[in-house]
């Protein structure tokens, strides 16, 4: 009985390990694979880590998570440990409320914490503009910079003040054990308090502050939500750039940089609790006294040999991190100052032409991704985006027009503009063309998986079938949604009739009242597909063609653009007319259309090129790049035939009353 | 003993509107032992804290060799501390803490600060090692050291630097009795030989006895005696100082005439002089002084309600007309026998009426009150020396 339940038990916890662990080490050992798949392995191989230190958005956001963690653990620990000081040496009624206020931001949810920083800055920003406005105009010694946005400084700040308090958790416990009489007696015996705080305060709280730094480096290393709403759109910290990456797929680069920082912080533990034990085994190992010494022995845990051999290890981590750090500020320094900040789509543009480009002119490229042209829009609006460059979609683009958030741009600086095929100028977002160059264009369809439909699929029809009830994607945004919902309906997408719209939406609404979409996603879709969970799902054809170069063995993906007819859109870069590098985005423009740029970005991201020569040439390029033909059907995804966009509409801005409609309507829907 | 080295003046210091010390005025000969006595909370630490600096009264003045040093900081006094439980320095060893003090630069005759150099500093470290009987515990961590040694450290550590004065503040409370008896020798013996001045807090009024060239007693952060431990004993001011300095009986009495003393309507011979005549006093009567004779021949009479036997004597508790008296008496009078007692001229000492009359010096409640005197391991003075600053 009893053996069994012992046995029992241990099970129960065997399962419960590998439940914690067995995600984490399957992580690490497919970051050794040699293959691009998470399932299959390939043999072992150091390629993903290679392939990670050649990736600069990675070893930039790398640097900066660095730089910024020992920033903010340097700082943090020095204030907080004169914070704890401080605490100490108040009295108790106000020191006990003061501490229980410290503990709050531990507790605090990060997103809290997060949103409340973002706020913090940008009512900060917003009063500083108008300050140094005023004290700009007031004199003419000196001009103070009117515009701040999010970006290092803020990361650094919000990285400081959530770290203070666990240095403060970790000191303050060394100084209550820590004898009063201490400082006391150092400066009885000539001492300053300086002198004193030197010689005997901080070798009795070392143990503390050591301990607080370490947690503090890896609540820094470790965070993503509170940096996510403080690091603004030009700055990266590791996290968050790994969550950028895993949008779309994880690709076993993931896995590698996440193994490392999996080690990173595994080595930071162990260091910190390695410490803790020794410490503990030496407060045991005192020898007892008679029980009148106990008051005199029950003092502090003491510094012996070992316990600094541990500090001295400590101590070289963190130099060899410093090392590191100052390496990397090397290179950013020998970095030149030119930059050009954009804002584009998740795998949108094959990362070598941002290195030929900074090659090329010297100009650093800030390449930063958003979810969705309303995401855009609404990151605009706030004020978080310090963009020069952004790729909307047509209809975003004439809304952005109507706004007047768009500059116009110089022609005469963009000569490769005329490399552009005439149908894709002066269309109806941009009439006179003098905002745009247009970066790729394409269309929706319908994407499904062969083993889970077994028709040819040719109509929108199958979208709201309880036939696949559970196994469809919605797609996440009102305009595509219910776009395809109308041309379902045979109205146009840009339909302005509000009795059209809301039919457009009981039809969604009724397939999801009857469960048949399985969720609604934007870049999820990709995962979805691509494993075989789900079978139907409305998305982009150049995305349908990555997804098929990425399938399961199980899955069989087919594309088709149903008879009612669908939306083709056109993407297109613009600059803001808050750009702060109009000449530098002026240069990317220019860059990214020309015919060579086109033909490796139609290669890599399967969009259409509205370059003519480009889009012309692009199967000869497959072929020798390839050394095989291009399938026409392929060609004929990724660049549909007049016939076919003949059936499709592009979408127009729709007027406000009918865009809050749709956002009304598309917040009803919920899920 | 001299001049005056150390006087505070009406010194006063209050925490948040308490009053701690009230108008101490407080002269300290030049290589005395000064005791300051007095029970929990009755500003002894206060004061002492004053003298080394790390206090500043509210009001009053501090005086060291004639310069008023109220505002100069304890690192410029010319006055070391061994403190309550020692506050020796955990992270360094037995050498590194007895150098400490030595290895502070200090302001040279030029002004510019200067460090002694190290054969120097060695020198004086082993020469307190010696006379603190610790030589060959150098190398050991003070966590390795006993309570007694650990307190030879925190001696050493302040008299390395030459003091002009010695402040210790309760530094035997954490020993137990055995050891406390040795150390009173060893502090006596170090103070006599390095020829400064002591001025020591302790709440055991056998300490300051033992130990003292002048004890002062204080309570409720006043000064009630100042004298040498003989007068203190012998001749108390107060009721307070009467029961705190030894056991007293202390009844209320009536002053008839210079030497004619009334107590439960007896007059009884005493060597007092210069009362009012008719003056109510408090009458002190150490329990040592009281001789037993048969109950008909006693001065007074009453009935022994407890007996407890001491070792060298019994102490006896008394009842006259409901007023309990501790006697001590080498011969067994058994419970509930009728006894009567004679006691001389000189074993009678008279008071005048104070704020403490009337609160001591009955043994009715007598077994409590042997606990809490027998309890000498009394916890620090909290709102001494806890949050003030």
């Amino acid at each position: 009985m009893k053996k069994q339940r012992r046995a029992g038990s241990r099970l129960l916890m065997g399962l419960v390990f590998l439940f914690l662990y067995a995600p984490i080490f399957l992580l690490i050992v497919f970051s050794f694979n040699s293959g691009e798949s998470s399932t299959v392995w390939q043999g072992f191989s150091l390629h993903w880590y290679k392939q990670l230190f050649h990736n600069r958005i990675i070893m930039e956001s790398v640097y900066t998570t660095l730089l910024v963690s020992l920033l903010a653990t340097v700082i943090a620990t020095v204030v907080g440990t004169f914070a704890a000081i401080g605490l100490y040496s108040m009295k108790r009624r106000w020191r006990t409320p003061l501490l229980t206020i410290n503990n709050i931001p531990m507790m605090n949810a990060d997103i809290v914490t997060g949103v409340s920083l973002c706020l913090f800055f940008a009512a900060f920003f917003q009063g500083w503009r108008s300050f140094a406005r005023w004290f700009n105009e007031a004199q003419d010694m000196m001009e103070l910079p009117v515009r701040l946005t999010l970006g290092f400084a803020t990361l650094l700040i919000a990285h400081i003040a959530f770290n203070i308090p666990y240095v403060i958790l970790n000191v303050a416990p060394k100084l209550r054990q820590m004898d009063k009489n201490l400082v006391d007696a150092a400066q009885d015996l000539g001492c300053t308090w300086m002198q004193a705080f030197w010689k005997v305060i901080l070798p009795e709280i070392k143990p503390g502050i050591v301990s607080g730094a370490l947690i503090a480096f890896t609540m820094s290393i470790d965070d993503f939500v509170i940096s996510y709403f403080t690091a603004g759109s030009a700055t990266s910290t590791l996290a968050m750039t790994i969550y950028g990456m895993t949008k779309k797929r994880i690709t076993p680069e993931i896995n590698a940089i996440s193994t490392l920082l999996f080690v990173t912080v595994l080595v930071l533990l162990l260091v910190k609790n390695m410490r803790e034990i020794r410490l503990e085994r030496q407060a045991s190992r005192r020898p007892a006294f008679s029980p009148a010494d106990d008051t005199a022995s029950a003092r502090v845990v003491r510094f012996s040999p070992d316990t600094r051999r541990t500090v001295k290890r400590i101590a070289a981590v963190a130099a060899i991190c410093a090392i590191a750090a100052g390496m990397f500020t090397l290179g950013g320094a020998a970095r030149s100052q030119r930059v050009v900040n954009v804002c584009s789509w998740g795998e949108y543009i094959d990362p070598e032409l941002i290195t030929q480009f900074e090659e090329q002119t010297g100009i650093r490229v800030n390449y930063q991704t958003a979810e969705s042209n309303e995401a855009l829009y609404s990151l605009l609006m706030s004020g978080g985006g310090d963009y020069d460059v952004i790729v909307p979609s047509d209809y975003m683009i004439a809304q952005l027009i109507e706004e007047d958030m768009l500059a116009e741009l110089n022609y005469d600086n963009l000569p490769n503009f005329s490399l552009i095929d005439d149908r894709f100028k002066n269309l109806p977002y941009d009439p006179e063309n003098k905002y745009t160059v247009p970066y790729a264009w394409g269309t929706v369809g319908i994407i499904y998986d062969r083993n889970k439909v077994d028709e040819e699929l040719t109509s929108w029809s199958a979208l709201y079938d309880d036939k696949y009830a559970g196994d469809v994607l919605l797609i996440n945004n009102s305009r595509d949604a219910f776009g395809i919902a109308l041309k379902y309906l045979g109205y146009s997408v840009n339909t302005t009739d509000e009795a059209q719209i809301r039919e457009a939406y009981a039809l969604v609404a009724d397939a999801m009242e009857r469960n048949v979409f399985q969720g609604k996603v934007m870049d999820e879709v990709f995962q979805k597909m691509e494993g075989g969970n789900a079978a139907i799902a409305t998305y982009y054809a150049g995305d349908y063609l990555s997804m098929v170069d990425n399938q399961a063995d199980n899955v069989d993906l087919a594309f088709s653009i149903p008879e009612e007819g669908s939306n083709w859109f056109v993407d297109a870069m613009c600059v803001l007319k808050e750009a702060s590098n109009y000449e530098e985005a002026h240069e990317w423009i220019n860059f990214i259309a020309s015919t060579e740029a086109n033909l490796a970005n139609m290669d890599y991201i399967w969009y259409a090129s509205p370059n003519t020569t480009a889009l012309e040439q692009y199967p000869a390029y497959y072929e020798e790049l390839y050394e095989e033909p291009l399938d026409p059907e392929v060609y004929e995804i990724m660049a549909a035939p007049q016939e076919v966009l003949d059936r499709c509409e592009l979408y127009v801005s729709l007027p406000p009353k009918i865009r809050a409609l749709y956002n009304d309507l598309w917040i009803t829907l919920g899920i | 003993m001299s001049k005056d080295l150390i006087c505070l003046s009406g010194c006063s210091m209050a925490f948040d509107d308490v009053v701690v010390l009230d108008n101490v005025n407080l002269n300290i000969k030049d290589k005395e032992f000064l005791t300051l006595l007095g029970p929990s909370g009755c500003g002894k630490t206060t004061t002492l804290r004053i003298i080394g600096g790390f206090q500043t009264p509210t009001s009053g003045d501090i005086m060291f060799d004639g310069v008023r040093i109220n505002d100069v900081p304890p690192h410029k006094r010319t006055i070391n501390t061994v403190f309550q439980k020692y506050a020796l320095f955990p992270h360094l060893n037995v050498y590194e803490n007895i150098a400490f003090g030595l290895r502070i630069p200090k302001p040279g005759p030029d002004g510019k600060k200067v460090s002694l150099p190290e054969e120097e500093i060695d020198r004086r470290v082993m020469e307190m090692l010696e006379v603190v009987n610790l030589k060959g515990f150098e190398k050991r961590r003070v966590s390795q050291l006993s309570g007694g040694q650990q307190q030879r450290v925190a001696i050493a550590r302040a008299l390395v630097n030459r003091p002009k004065v010695l402040l210790l503040d309760e530094p035997l409370g954490a020993l137990d009795l055995k050891l406390r008896k040795d150390m009173q020798n060893e502090l006596k013996r170090i103070q006599q030989a390095m020829e400064i001045t002591f001025v020591y807090v302790t709440h055991d009024q056998e300490e300051a006895l033992a130990m003292s060239d002048t004890v002062v007693v204080m309570d409720g952060g006043r000064i009630q005696q100042i004298g040498t431990p003989e007068d203190i004993y012998n001749e108390p001011q107060n009721a307070f100082v009467a029961d705190f300095i030894g056991e007293s009986n202390i009844i209320d009495g009536i002053m008839r005439s210079d030497g004619v003393v009334e107590i439960f309507n007896r007059r009884f011979a005493c060597l007092d002089k210069g009362f009012d005549k008719d003056e109510a006093v408090d009458v002190v009567i150490r329990p040592e002084d009281v001789d037993i004779v048969p109950e008909d021949q006693g001065q007074l009479k009453g009935t022994v309600t407890n007996v407890t036997f001491k070792g060298m004597q019994y102490d006896i508790i008394v009842d006259f007309y409901g007023f309990k008296w501790l006697i001590q008496t080498t011969d067994l009078s058994p419970v509930g026998s009728r006894i009567g007692i004679k006691i001389d001229p000189d074993g009678i000492h008279v008071m005048k009426k104070s704020e403490y009359s009337g609160m001591f010096g009955d043994y009715s409640s007598y077994s409590e009150e042997y606990e809490e005197i027998g309890d000498v391991s009394i916890e620090p003075d909290e709102e001494e020396s806890g949050d003030e600053e």
